[in-house]
Formats: structure tokens, sequence, C-alpha cells
């Protein structure tokens, strides 16, 4: 629960995640945008256990709807997302992460 | 050759202390007639659930590791689908995954001290080394990556 509270509230990142919303519909044009690339969590952090048993671990990666977050947007690498994946529906199954936001 | 196996339970809230710990005793009795060995159980206490299941909001989490044969985790699949106690579980393959994971983690251990001592360094990490404030970064990555997408 908590987890997924901290990842609405996106005001927590400072500076770097304004940069970002100044970026209007036209500004991609005018000049270009400095896009922070987005890198794989577990790559970066070298978690190597994608552990279904670790809801704290999964919540970022199940936003509000408690849908899982697609690779395009977490940037995640493909080989930690099937990870990911597979530890989310196993860790649903258990109720430790939900299905649906009721 | 035992394989390993996690195994997770769901007993409901209405359940004593004792029922509790019968069922513990009933998966061990079927692990030691069928041969296999109980290597660890944790009882992770009462949480509340992600969602309703049945009309229960909480249930006590038991975690049982379990080396032994597929036959033995078919039967104690059955038996607590049949259970009434036991409102949900989930069996899964450990060693296979724990392999992998090991591999991973020598093969990168191997690569940074081959890298660190190419550098004239010691293989191993020294305490105090290393850029502080990792901890701040890592988790910016993901709140930015949601106001990117609004």
């Amino acid at each position: 629960m908590n987890g997924r509270k901290t990842f609405g509230g996106g005001g927590a990142s400072g500076g770097r995640g304004r940069a970002g919303q100044t970026q209007g519909k036209d500004g991609q044009q005018r000049r270009p945008m400095f896009r922070r690339r987005k890198v794989c969590k577990f790559c970066v952090d070298k978690i190597d256990d994608i552990n279904y048993k670790d809801a704290r671990l999964l919540m970022p990666f199940v936003p509000e709807r408690a849908k899982i977050l697609p690779r395009r947007i977490s940037g995640t690498c493909a080989l930690h997302q099937r990870k990911l994946r597979v530890a989310i529906m196993r860790a649903r199954v258990l109720a430790l992460i939900p299905y649906t936001a009721e | 050759m035992d394989r390993k196996y996690e195994l997770v339970y769901l007993v409901s809230p209405d359940a004593s202390d004792e029922q509790v710990a019968d069922v513990h005793t009933q998966v061990d009795d079927i692990v030691q007639r069928l041969g296999g060995r109980l290597e660890k159980t944790d009882n992770w206490g009462r949480r509340r659930l992600a969602y309703e299941i049945g009309r229960h909001k909480e249930a006590t989490y038991v975690l049982e590791a379990i080396s032994g044969s597929g036959e033995l985790l078919k039967e104690i699949d059955r038996r607590l689908k049949v259970s009434d106690l036991v409102i949900r579980h989930l069996i899964v393959r450990v060693d296979e995954d724990q392999d992998v994971i090991e591999r991973t983690q020598t093969k990168r251990g191997n690569a940074s001290s081959r890298r660190r001592t190419a550098r004239g360094l010691p293989p191993e990490r020294q305490p105090g080394e290393g850029q502080r404030g990792e901890q701040d970064d890592d988790r910016d990555d993901r709140f930015e990556m949601t106001e990117n997408r609004r």
C-alpha cells in the first residue's frame, strides 16, 4: 500500500522530475528535451532475485490501477521484466499484491 | 534427485494458533511419509490481504521450504486444496532459479575482481570505497517515469 502511495506522489523526485513536466506537446520540436535515459532498476541495483515474497520490491511496478507497469515506462530490461512479471503474478495469488484496484 | 520447493499457504483468520500448528504438522507428516525433507518453516503471522478471499480480509501466512519429489508436492497440493482452513496456497519450484541467481552472482563477483586487479586494486571492495548517496538516486528514476508519461 505504502509503496503505491509514494509512487503516485511524483513530487518527491525533486528538480529533475519537474524538468519532465515542462515539456509540452510542442516543446519537443522547439528545443531538444533532456529526457533522462531510463535504466533497468534491477540491473543498476544488482538485484538478481526478483522474489514474489518481497511485496515492497514489486509495489512500484504495479501503480494505482494495479496493472503491471510496462517496460517502455519503467525502463526495465527484457530479462528482468520477464522475471518481474512472474513474481507479480505469484504475489497476486497470495494476495500480497492486488489484481485490481478496488 | 530431490527438488526444492517453496510452499506458502494462507490459513483462515478464524483458526486458532493450534489449528495453524495442526496444518503444519499435517504437511510435515506427508513430507515424512513420502521421503522428503522439511528444510525450513517460517510463520509470517497475520497479514492484511491485498484483496478479499472469500469473506476474509486477513490471513496467517506460513512459508515452508521442502525438498522432495514431485509426487510428494502433488499430495500436499491435493490435501491443501481439500482443507477448509487453508484458504489459499502456492507451491513454487525454486532450485533452478536459485542456481541461476548463484551463477550470475559468482559471475559478477569474478568479473568485478578481474577488473579490479586489472586496475591494480585489491580484488575485494574495501570499506569506505565508492560513491556515496547512491540510495537517494535510485528511487528518483521511477518517479520520473510516470511523470514523463503524463
